[in-house]
């Protein structure tokens, strides 16, 4: 049908253009930066209270040893200075007389500056190995420190710091773990996505291989339901349920055409006939007259058949809504018995009516109507009881938790229990030799007007006689 | 009457010129629906015949500019769409009659001689009389020659559809349209039956038979 190929899957260069993709790009970007940015705030928050209560000892040993120096001699502070040095750790730790003698700790050798201005330093040590008890191959010789230098009442110079060596080891920790967490996101994250999008473009192409090929002409083919439940099968649902429609939309109209061509051929064949016979017969006023008015009659009928179809093929289509209204259907039910009842005695019959009154029922009058009159018509046409007429008729219309019922029962031969849904089809007639006029359309007209209105048509064994039943179920609200 | 006839399709149109004039009416014509609406505003007629789809100007959009004039002439719509929905815009642009193509010539002619008679004042009368059968729209009693003649409703709005058109053919389907509010064309001789129940209840025992059939058009009431 298209002359483009049918595009079967999507192409890697086309990936971005899904929304899928993009939409999952975007999430892993979005999910990816926040997850940086927290670890990056936990790595950040662990190194800065790490260095804060590093530098809290500090200043807590500094204030214990000032509070010393000021109450006792510099043998007790020495005393306690070097008991904080020989602590096993990162305790960096001198006192010396101002003349630069050291007089306790575990760093023996510091820049002249820092003795001589206090503040705070960080410098590269030569460490003893005071300062880590472990074997001697291992202790590194240089450290890194970060150092308090101040002066003591008496004059003395201290000297307290921590060694950072295993503070910055501790950050890289913490950094390595950083990194490896966000890799690990990400790659987390895009294998996630990428087998979403994986899902999701595959039952996407599900529904657009199925749509090719109903575009090629196989308009039997269905979008795969898995019975998951999900969005997918939702969507596969209710287009399966749009093809069906669509698929019997054809159908019927193939049917139409196939009926057109067939039933509206033959009389059209006829009529021309007439007028050819008329022609050859020359000048006779009479058969003239006669094979003019057979003309005219049988291209009226030719009309009639026409506006069926079409009135049905609207209906069918759903096309003909626009003149719905609030109607009394119970009114329209008992017009149709007053217009019929004569007709009904004429041929021998009794037509009674059991009405429900005060039935309304959104729906359009005159269909209802035309529908009612074609099924009266028939039960009037094949309901009688035997060949010499006679029989009865009834015309019912209730109301209940059903909704509406409309029966229209005759009491004649009835029909066969085959036939009972082919008389709704398009030309479908029950006597082959076809003797009652009418082209066989007033069932299938009824069944689409029914339709048009939400409701169904049945025919039912009355034992004996035909029972048509139709049932408007009440509107959901 | 005098009639205009707004019609594009010129075979159309001269056969109804020609088929009107025999019946003795005058008909001009106007083959598009500028001229056609001209015409309908310059000149005063009887009934116009417009048909719905015309170059230049659409059916519809004369009868509205004609009806905004406050000219009253009755006009039947003419058209192909025949669904209950192009009747109703139809006639509420206002036309006063719509008739499908296609349709026959003694259907159009009954259609548009009741449609002038509707025009007429008469109306409004509230009792019919055709010879010695007297309508009462009032009382709803109808009488022949002083005996009473009991009738269903729908006999009664039958006769009395009939007695206002009086002497001017009616067709079945005008009948049904008028009388029972159907447009639709009952394959059986539906109206055919409720005319011989009227017929036995209204001329049975007189010698005069008021309700007439007209072969190929429909029916007739007169004296």
């Amino acid at each position: 049908m298209s002359e483009t190929p049918p595009q079967r899957s999507f192409r890697l260069r086309n990936l971005w253009r899904t929304t899928t993709v993009r939409l999952t790009a975007i999430f892993i970007a979005i999910f990816g930066f926040f997850a940086i940015v927290l670890l990056a705030l936990i790595a950040y928050q662990s190194t800065i209270q790490l260095q804060r209560e590093q530098f809290r000892s500090v200043e807590r040993e500094i204030g214990q040893i000032r509070l010393l120096a000021s109450q006792s001699g510099v043998r007790a502070v020495a005393f306690a200075v070097q008991r904080l040095a020989d602590r096993p750790g990162p305790g960096i730790y001198y006192l010396g007389d101002p003349t630069g003698t050291m007089i306790a700790g575990n760093v023996t050798d510091f820049p002249p500056l820092i003795l001589a201005e206090p503040g705070r330093y960080e410098l590269i040590y030569e460490r003893g190995r005071e300062i880590y008890g472990g074997p001697e191959n291992e202790i590194p010789s240089q450290g890194t420190a970060i150092v308090e230098s101040l002066e003591l009442s008496n004059g003395l110079r201290l000297v307290i710091g921590r060694d950072v060596g295993e503070r910055r080891g501790f950050n890289a920790i913490i950094l390595r773990t950083f990194f490896a967490g966000t890799v690990g996101i990400i790659l987390f994250s895009v294998v996630a996505g990428g087998l979403t999008v994986r899902y999701v473009l595959r039952r996407i192409d599900g529904i657009n291989e199925t749509s090719n090929k109903i575009m090629s002409g196989n308009l039997s083919e269905r979008v795969p339901v898995t019975g998951r439940n999900d969005e997918f099968d939702a969507v596969a649902t209710s287009l399966n349920a749009m093809l069906e429609r669509i698929e019997r939309l054809m159908a019927g109209l193939k049917e139409v055409t196939d009926n057109v061509a067939h039933d509206l051929k033959t009389p059209l064949t006829r009529l021309r006939n007439k007028a050819e016979a008329a022609l050859r017969e020359g000048a006779n006023p009479e058969t003239q007259r006669d094979a003019l008015e057979t003309t005219i009659a049988e291209s009226e009928q030719l009309i009639r058949t026409f506006n069926a179809l079409l009135l049905i093929a609207r209906a069918e289509a759903g096309t003909s809504t626009g003149a719905f209204s609030d109607i009394d259907l119970s009114e329209v039910v008992a017009d149709v018995a007053e217009l019929y009842t004569p007709v009904a005695e004429d041929a021998g019959m009794v037509l009674e009516t059991t009405i429900e009154a005060g039935i309304r029922f959104d729906a359009n009058r005159e269909l209802i109507g035309q529908a009612l009159v074609n099924l009266v018509e028939n039960a009037i046409k094949y309901g009688r009881a035997d060949k010499d007429g006679g029989g009865s008729i009834l015309l019912a219309a209730r109301r209940d938790a059903g909704g509406i019922t409309i029966e229209v029962v005759d009491r004649g031969p009835g029909i066969p229990e085959g036939e009972r849904t082919r008389v709704f089809d398009r030309f479908a007639r029950l006597d082959v030799s076809r003797t009652e006029p009418g082209a066989g359309l007033g069932l299938a007209l009824v069944a689409a007007i029914v339709r048009l209105h939400g409701g169904s048509i049945r025919f039912e064994d009355n034992q004996p006689g035909a029972k048509a039943v139709i049932v408007f179920p009440p509107p959901a609200r | 009457m005098k009639i205009l006839l707004i019609e594009d399709d010129r075979e159309a149109a001269s056969y109804l010129i020609q088929a009107l004039d025999e019946c003795g009416h005058v008909t001009h014509h106007a083959s598009d629906g500028e001229t056609g609406y001209a015409m309908a505003s310059g000149m005063d007629y009887d009934v116009l015949i417009v048909d719905r789809m015309l170059p230049r100007r659409d059916g519809l959009s004369i009868i509205e500019s004609l009806r905004a004039e406050g000219n009253n002439t009755p006009v039947l719509i003419l058209s192909a769409l025949g669904e209950v929905d192009d009747r109703v815009t139809g006639l509420r642009a206002g036309g006063d009659d719509y008739l499908v193509k296609p349709y026959a010539f003694s259907e159009l002619l009954a259609r548009i001689e009741v449609m002038a008679r509707r025009s007429a004042p008469s109306e409004a009368a509230t009792s019919y009389q055709v010879g010695d059968l007297i309508l009462d729209r009032l009382a709803r009693k109808v009488e022949r020659g002083g005996e009473v003649i009991a009738l269903q409703p729908r006999e009664f709005r039958l006769l009395e559809y009939l007695m206002k058109n009086a002497g001017r053919v009616v067709t079945r389907t005008m009948l049904l349209e008028n009388v029972w509010d159907y447009h639709f064309d009952p394959q059986t001789n539906v109206i055919d039956v409720h005319m011989s129940r009227l017929r036995a209840k209204v001329d049975k025992g007189h010698e005069r038979q008021l309700l007439q059939t007209v072969r190929g058009a429909g029916y007739v009431i007169r004296e």
